[in-house]
């Protein structure tokens, strides 16, 4: 079988992600209860068999390399298997942050020259989706290809956003020749998005991030690597058909948590099969779920450890988060070990790890939908933002597109009451 | 805690928990959704700081092997900590089965001297409880003990299940009953023994018969120092189905005195069927829980009602599962009902059947009746209960029972079916 080296892209901070970014880099972010984003890209590595991984990351990458570990829970152990974090390193330069994403590939190509893959796989860890890689390789085998990327359809409205390509009709339904690409312009010429899958030879991608290295503007493969390629050499695109969650926004995270639940949901996990660290935030020691018997829980997904008392609709609980009796959490996402207070109410709010809501508070109160007055742009659909280990006191009422700090503690609540779109920190 | 060897007995087969413990050992039978129940007394070990363990096992134990793996869910792993399975081998006599616990330990003391412990602590895998060991070592140690058995107090009517003991003020054990008729104390053994090396292997050698119970406990009271260690606090021998299920009722009920958040058992979650690829538990838009456990994997359409589903369960819409203990992988059909049913894994249960009821007044099992008269009915791994048949009460549904059992579609309350050689 042909040795695939798999880079991962897992460095980027997303400002648009406000407080949920602030400790930890995109990829490290909680998803769908249990998992972290980066746990989707790992387990289609492990279901494609591809074996070899280097992780790329810079951005306040402690949650990353505690959740990645040596690779274990990926099955990524053994005498040609690894998992290794390549984070910057010292070097002749002055600036060895990485710059762009090729520039992180350009300084890790030693990592590369080591493992002697006959073809490079870079991903992006922060997209939530489910893809065999070997359908991918095959074709670009097949076409004798310099590079291959991945695309999916996106709404046309939307296009915008991403990166797009034109690919012609060489092979129909599979893919064909890219023609054209750009990124994030007005006027797109498509809606077929880059998912940020690149299949390299390796030998080429060596050359060309060493160029760009040099020459570069944005040192990003979207902007500088690709566009330029075409014409040049061999470029196809691999047309990828299921779901695909960007997240790069508040709203498109929470949209793709509601995709977890539904008659039929469209993340299908049970299908899926994706893996995560069971060591990371003590996930192993977890009990079952209990339901008291006040429980109501419809439409949603609860982890293990979660006690249940109260009332549960359309919502995404993560391991060991407790919700009192005569609570209620409707639309909402809560991380790790929350716990939310008798009577309390929630609506539309994500709640970071270990946060305490107690008795009696509202939190996405009301229906006024005043933007976030720091924020506009980031939080005006309703969702409110609850920061890791806040500390909500009894009786607070907090009303839409707000966000309450890290660590905000109750001395620090002055008033009973905040509108909709206050920053309280 | 190396100067302790830990001796598991895991060997028992379970007559009383029948088709549960047909195709494995008792300790393997699962529990408490996710767990096994040999996992409450590996977890004890681990969060008493012991990481060196020998497993004693007999009786269809492939599902037990499976289980414990390289011992590294129990942090089992590493240079002097380990997982020993231990079982019966042949040796200079012809059957070396083992002919009781104490014959078990005779028969490994090659692997129990390895260490040269001070101390042989000897468990069973047969209950739900968490103890820290520490203390109980400690009393052992200070009250310089040949024997100290772990005790507490149950009803007086379930004495003549347990060996029970009178103690004096310093908890000298002063007279001791195996299973009496009539019992003088309510203080019970849990069959938890520390030794000390030295007595033990002496004993061993001298000893007349095979067990502890019966045999080394009643003729060491009154010639050593043999002692009882109090424990106050959750304990259930599970061995029988009715046991079993209370056991499982008990896991619901925070007054029942089992915590599993802060017992933190834990389990292997890499053996076959992964529960770590298991995702969160999914509770559908027209789907209902109350007073349940539900594990990772589970997807309910219907309603479950004081019950303890495993990994995977499947709860289709219409079906109400109710006082019932589901194993892996069972898929509920729709409109079904199943009410103090303990299905095993894998099992089948077609659109609009119906599975025990519970009604008190059922006749016992008639070809079991002292395992199944309490009103449970039980149904063995990987059979199909067709759709629309019913079930009767206290009725055994074998494991690989197949549509071709129901002819008339009905089991009356208290039969027992099974294919043909099973």
């Amino acid at each position: 079988m042909c040795r695939v080296l798999a880079m991962i892209l897992a460095g980027g901070r997303v400002d648009e992600l406000s407080v949920l970014t602030l400790e930890r880099p995109k990829s490290a972010l909680p998803f769908g209860g249990m998992y972290r984003v980066i746990d989707f890209a790992l387990s289609n590595l492990m279901h494609s068999e591809i074996e070899r991984v280097g992780i790329l990351s810079q951005y306040r990458s402690s949650s990353l390399i505690h959740h990645v570990g040596i690779g274990a829970s990926w099955d990524l152990v053994g005498r040609d298997r690894g998992a290794t974090l390549l984070s910057p390193q010292k070097g002749h330069a002055d600036t060895d942050w990485y710059r762009g994403t090729a520039d992180a590939v350009y300084q890790n190509l030693e990592f590369m020259d080591q493992h002697q893959p006959d073809l490079v796989l870079i991903l992006s860890g922060d997209h939530v989706y489910h893809m065999n890689y070997r359908g991918l390789i095959r074709y670009h085998q097949e076409k004798k290809a310099d590079m291959t990327a991945a695309f999916i359809e996106v709404p046309r409205d939307q296009a915008h956003r991403f990166g797009i390509g034109t690919i012609d009709e060489e092979d129909g339904a599979t893919g064909g020749r890219l023609l054209e690409y750009a990124e994030k312009t007005e006027a797109p010429s498509g809606n077929w998005a880059s998912m940020t899958v690149y299949l390299f030879r390796p030998d080429l991608l060596a050359r060309l991030v060493a160029e760009n290295a040099r020459r570069g503007s944005s040192w990003e493969f979207g902007r500088d690597i690709i566009p330029a390629m075409l014409g040049r050499h061999r470029v196809y695109g691999f047309r990828h058909r299921g779901y695909w969650a960007y997240g790069r926004t508040i709203e498109e995270y929470w949209r793709a948590h509601m995709d977890l639940v539904g008659e039929n949901p469209r993340v299908d996990l049970d299908e899926w099969q994706v893996r995560t660290n069971l060591d990371d935030r003590h996930l192993r020691d977890r009990p079952p779920s209990l339901f008291l018997p006040g429980a109501r829980v419809s439409d949603s997904r609860v982890s293990a450890g979660c006690v249940v008392g109260g009332e549960v609709v359309r919502s995404i609980l993560s391991p060991g988060c407790r919700i009192a009796e005569g609570a209620s959490v409707r639309d909402s996402i809560l991380f790790p070990e929350v716990k939310v207070g008798p009577g309390a109410r929630l609506d539309r709010v994500i709640v970071d790890e270990k946060a305490v809501i107690e008795g009696n508070v509202r939190i996405g109160a009301g229906d006024d939908l005043t933007p976030n007055r720091s924020f506009p742009d980031l939080l005006s659909s309703g969702i409110t933002l609850v920061g890791k280990k806040a500390h909500v006191p009894q009786g607070i009422r907090i009303g839409r597109n707000c966000v309450v700090g890290p660590r905000f503690s109750p001395e620090h609540f002055h008033r009973p009451s905040y509108a909709s779109g206050e920053l309280i920190t | 805690m190396r100067d302790t060897a830990v001796m598991l007995l895991a060997g028992g087969g379970g007559t009383r928990l029948s088709i549960l413990a047909h195709l494995r050992a008792k300790p393997a039978v699962p529990f408490g959704g996710m767990y096994r129940i040999i996992d409450f007394t590996l977890s004890n070990v681990m969060n008493s700081g012991i990481g060196s363990v020998g497993v004693l096992t007999q009786y269809k134990p492939l599902s037990l092997m499976g289980h414990l793996g390289t011992g590294e869910p129990w942090d089992m792993v590493g240079r002097t900590r380990g997982v020993k399975i231990l079982p019966p081998r042949t040796g200079e006599q012809d059957a070396d089965w083992y002919k009781g616990t104490a014959d078990a330990i005779r028969q490994n003391i090659d692997h129990m001297r390895r260490g040269d412990p001070d101390q042989v602590l000897i468990l069973s895998g047969d209950h739900i409880y968490s103890m820290d060991y520490g203390p109980m070592l400690r009393f052992h140690r200070e009250r310089g003990a040949h024997l100290t058995i772990a005790m507490r107090e149950v009803p007086w009517e379930e004495t003549r299940h347990f060996g029970v003991a009178r103690t004096d003020a310093s908890g000298r054990i002063v007279e001791w009953q195996e299973k009496p008729e009539k019992a003088s104390s309510n203080l019970a053994s849990m069959g938890i023994y520390a030794f000390d090396a030295v007595y033990l292997l002496d004993a061993l050698r001298t000893m007349k018969g095979n067990d502890f119970g019966h045999d080394l406990i009643p003729s060491a009271v009154g010639n050593d120092r043999v002692y009882a260690y109090p424990f106050e606090g959750y304990w259930k021998d599970v061995g029988t189905l009715q046991a079993y299920w209370e056991a499982n009722r008990d896991l619901l009920d925070s007054a029942s005195g089992v915590d599993l958040h802060k017992w933190r058992v834990r389990t292997n979650l890499e053996e076959i069927g992964r529960l770590g690829d298991r995702p969160p538990a999914r509770i559908a838009p027209a789907g209902k829980a109350v007073e349940s456990l539900l594990s990772p994997g589970c997807v309910i359409e219907g309603e479950v009602v004081r019950s303890v589903l495993s990994p995977g369960v499947f709860v289709a819409r219409g079906a109400r599962v109710v006082d019932s203990v589901l194993m892996h992988d069972t898929r509920v059909g729709k409109d079904a009902n199943v009410t103090r049913a303990i299905a095993d894994k894998k099992v089948t249960i077609g659109e609009g059947a119906s599975i025990g009821g519970g009604d008190d007044g059922a006749p016992a099992n008639r070809e079991f009746p002292e395992h199944l008269f309490t009103g449970l009915t039980v149904i063995g791994k990987h059979a199909v209960v067709p759709d629309r048949a019913i079930v009767g009460t206290n009725a055994i549904v074998f494991p690989h029972a197949d549509e071709g059992l129901f002819p008339s579609r009905s089991i009356e309350a208290g039969s027992t079916i099974r294919n043909r050689g099973e």
